[in-house]
């Protein structure tokens, strides 16, 4: 009796097993066998958001519809997964034939030998540049090595409705002559008449805007080695803070309490139509546009007194890299140079990861451009003209020290200690964050 | 196998070589149907804990490989602020929500033992805030709710025709109080605990107590209370786990950042930040390791002071 249970239960267990396999198989085989012997297969992941993620798509399908032996998997996630699962990638070698890469990590990255220097492919014409200007690529180099090709250009800016200035019968702001001073007087006088508040500097990271600052007096906030503060004058930080208190108590500046808590698009003070301005990266212009009511303009932040150098600088907004460890990286190279250069692929991209840096394919896009997007080109013209050079990536340490600033800044603003005690606290705990 | 049978036959007992072996291919199939469990339970949890073990006694940045540091991370620790704010954040949490919870799911679970029409759709609508737990949509209607100029402030100023205009959310002093609302909102599985409990006492007890002419508190008192503890027990043992690590929830509501002013940054949220956003796994690590201890102090507490207040039906027969 039991000899015969125990019979039943292993030829149950076969079965079962038998069933299980021979679904993988098939399902391996349906996978695997579309187009012949010379199949290759290619991963391919970035970070993004839904519009990003079906333009992507829309590039890799059309990839595969003029390579039908090339069989792409696509792989999205919001920004902070996507480091999270990068890492354990990394971890467990299995990173993707082509990933977007961040000018953040980059020199992480290829300290650890975990990307592929792309000069080969530059040097035999499977990635080409011809078209563009090394300022785009200088990004992407470590040690006159390349190892990331930005996907897109982008600028820091203020960003307002111009409805709200001709209400209040105030003439808009010129880029390149308009000072601190005058922004707070406009913010003021936009706020007696019309009732529209001023957003505090770049609540999600008010680091961004004090650096734009900062590298006015011709310093930066990281020291070149990463390891300290890079200035030690304290006078534009104390006016950072004092000038937004000053705003506070007139009624102007939006609470912290508000501004500071974290909303999507569409919760947003400029979307809600409770403010005139706001700061953005310009590749955020078009999700920002989507919710406002009016259409909006960009200029360059305000000038501190005696300024030295402008501010604003060009970050290339992402890159594509193929790490060290991609099964096909031919595949992936050519992959690259359609994304780059092709005019259908960039025409399903329209600059969404910002503008494109190869001069004809910006010129091609300009033409047929989106409102948004010709606002965007404009601007990132502009600012070619009225910008410094990049600062070296962040140090490893910048995300305690971003978190620093932001926690302290909240805490002047909720009056919770004074301007000179937040000051000290960014100078004496962010040097030794960065000291670690 | 042979070989042992031979060794040994004086703890044989009597047991002829082929029953032993029928009995081991018997196991054997027991352990074929159990092995996917025990896979997952030694890949997904004992493996994992293990290396954490390991872990916190390194510094891990996971794109390098991990390097012993000694105790480094427990020293670090104790210098970090916001290691002792998050702590703090979560005693707060734990202490205040988690009675309140037992509390609600409690005096819901007493509301619903009884044969009323349509009872079981009223069980089910209760449970729902369960379900969607730490879901986007959670953190979207608690902005909502408790924003400026949010659901709450409106009726708050309708119903007593004040002008209150307080960001519940964004304030520092507030912000928790809206987490801690969050989870006494999703009762919903303590009180189907709490409420299987209450159908298991038996109704001779109750008839009993009317025929000697016990009033409802009496009979509560006297009945239903005790009866219920060995349930209080388990209920606030899983509790003080839940509340403890609790995570999702304050991720969500605060956009992952511990927002305003680490206010709401919950222990698991900081481990998280020091995890994933600094990339320092062993210092994450080592804060995890902390936290079993300090739940597993708080369930010792609990189990301990349990002899003098949960009663068990076959002790009280002795």
């Amino acid at each position: 009796m039991q000899k015969r249970s125990y019979r039943i239960v292993l030829i149950l267990s076969v079965v079962l097993f038998a069933f299980t396999s021979q679904l993988f198989a098939t399902g391996q085989t349906e996978a695997g066998s579309s187009d012949g012997p010379e199949e290759s297969y290619m991963r391919l992941a970035w970070w993004g958001n839904p519009v990003r993620d079906e333009k992507t798509i829309g590039v890799a399908n059309l990839y595969m519809d003029n390579n039908p032996n090339v069989k792409i998997e696509t792989e999205t996630t919001g920004w902070g997964g996507y480091w999270d699962r990068i890492n354990t990638q990394v971890a467990s070698a299995s990173l993707p034939d082509i990933m977007q890469h961040d000018y953040a990590y980059m020199l992480q990255f290829v300290q650890r030998n975990i990307l592929t220097d792309l000069t080969p492919y530059v040097d035999s014409g499977v990635i080409e540049l011809g078209k563009v200007s090394e300022t785009f690529l200088s990004g992407g180099r470590v040690d006159g090595k390349l190892y990331g090709i930005s996907l897109g250009t982008n600028a820091f800016s203020l960003v307002y409705d111009p409805t709200v200035l001709a209400a209040a019968g105030i003439a808009e702001p010129d880029s390149t002559s308009w000072t601190l001073k005058d922004f707070e007087e406009i913010s003021m006088e936009i706020y007696k008449k019309t009732g529209k508040q001023t957003m505090p500097f770049s609540t999600t990271d008010p680091k961004v805007f004090f650096d734009n600052l900062i590298r006015q007096t011709g310093a930066s906030t990281y020291a070149k080695d990463g390891k300290s503060l890079g200035f030690t004058d304290t006078t534009v930080l104390k006016e950072f803070y004092n000038m937004q208190l000053r705003l506070l108590e007139a009624g102007v500046l939006v609470a912290p309490e508000i501004a500071f808590v974290t909303v999507t698009a569409e919760e947003g003070q400029l979307a809600q139509g409770n403010v005139w301005c706001d700061y953005i990266w310009s590749n955020q212009l078009a999700s920002t546009q989507a919710v406002a009511e009016n259409p909006l303009k960009m200029v360059l932040l305000p000038q501190i007194e005696n300024a030295k150098r402008p501010g604003t600088f060009l970050k290339p907004s992402m890159f594509f890299s193929i790490p060290a460890s991609a099964e096909n990286p031919d595949e992936a190279a050519r992959f690259l140079n359609f994304f780059l250069n092709d005019g259908a692929a960039n025409d399903i991209l329209a600059a969404e990861r910002g503008v494109p840096i190869p001069s004809d394919v910006r010129e091609a896009l300009k033409a047929s451009a989106s409102d948004v997007n010709k606002v965007v080109f404009d601007y990132i013209g502009l600012v070619a003209d009225n910008s410094s050079a990049i600062d070296p990536p962040d140090p490893k340490a910048s995300g305690e020290f971003l978190k620093l600033f932001r926690d302290t800044t909240q805490e002047v603003l909720m009056g919770l200690i004074s301007v000179d005690q937040g000051v000290e606290k960014i100078m004496k705990d962010g040097n030794a964050i960065l000291a670690k | 196998m042979t070989s042992l049978t031979k060794d040994s036959p004086g703890k044989d007992l009597g047991k002829s070589l082929s029953e032993r072996k029928a009995l081991f291919r018997e196991n054997l199939a027991g352990y074929a149907f159990i092995a996917p469990w025990l896979i997952g339970f030694f890949a997904f949890s004992i493996i994992p804990i293990l290396t954490s073990l390991y872990y916190s006694f390194t510094s891990y940045d996971i794109l390098g490989s991990p390097v012993l540091n000694g105790v480094d991370n427990f020293k670090n620790m104790v210098q970090d602020k916001l290691f002792w704010k998050s702590l703090a954040v979560t005693f707060n949490y734990a202490f205040i929500s988690v009675p309140l919870r037992l509390l609600f799911a409690f005096f819901v679970a007493l509301m619903f033992n009884r044969d009323v029409k349509g009872i079981r759709l009223y069980q089910m609508v209760y449970y729902i805030p369960s379900i969607v737990g730490g879901s986007i949509a959670v953190a979207v209607m608690w902005r909502r709710l408790f924003m400026a100029d949010g659901a709450v402030n409106s009726v708050i100023n309708l119903l007593f025709g004040l002008d209150v205009s307080t960001s519940w959310i964004g304030k520092p002093e507030t912000a928790l109080w809206t987490l801690i609302l969050l989870a006494t909102w999703q009762f919903g599985s303590s009180m189907l605990i709490f409420l299987a409990g209450l159908k298991q006492i038996p109704h001779f007890y109750y008839e009993a107590a009317d025929i000697d002419g016990a009033n409802r508190f009496r009979k509560f008192v006297s009945i239903t209370f005790p009866h219920l503890t060995p349930v209080i027990f388990f209920n606030l043992i899983m509790q003080i786990i839940a509340g403890f690590t609790v995570f999702t929830q304050a991720f969500v509501v605060s956009g992952g950042s511990g927002d305003p002013l680490n206010s709401t940054l919950v222990y698991a949220l900081y481990l998280y930040q020091r995890a994933f956003k600094y990339y320092e796994m062993g210092y994450s690590s080592a804060m995890a390791w902390v936290l079993v201890l300090i739940v597993g102090l708080f369930t010792a507490i609990v189990f301990k002071s349990s002899s003098s207040w949960v009663y068990y039906e076959s002790k009280e027969g002795n």
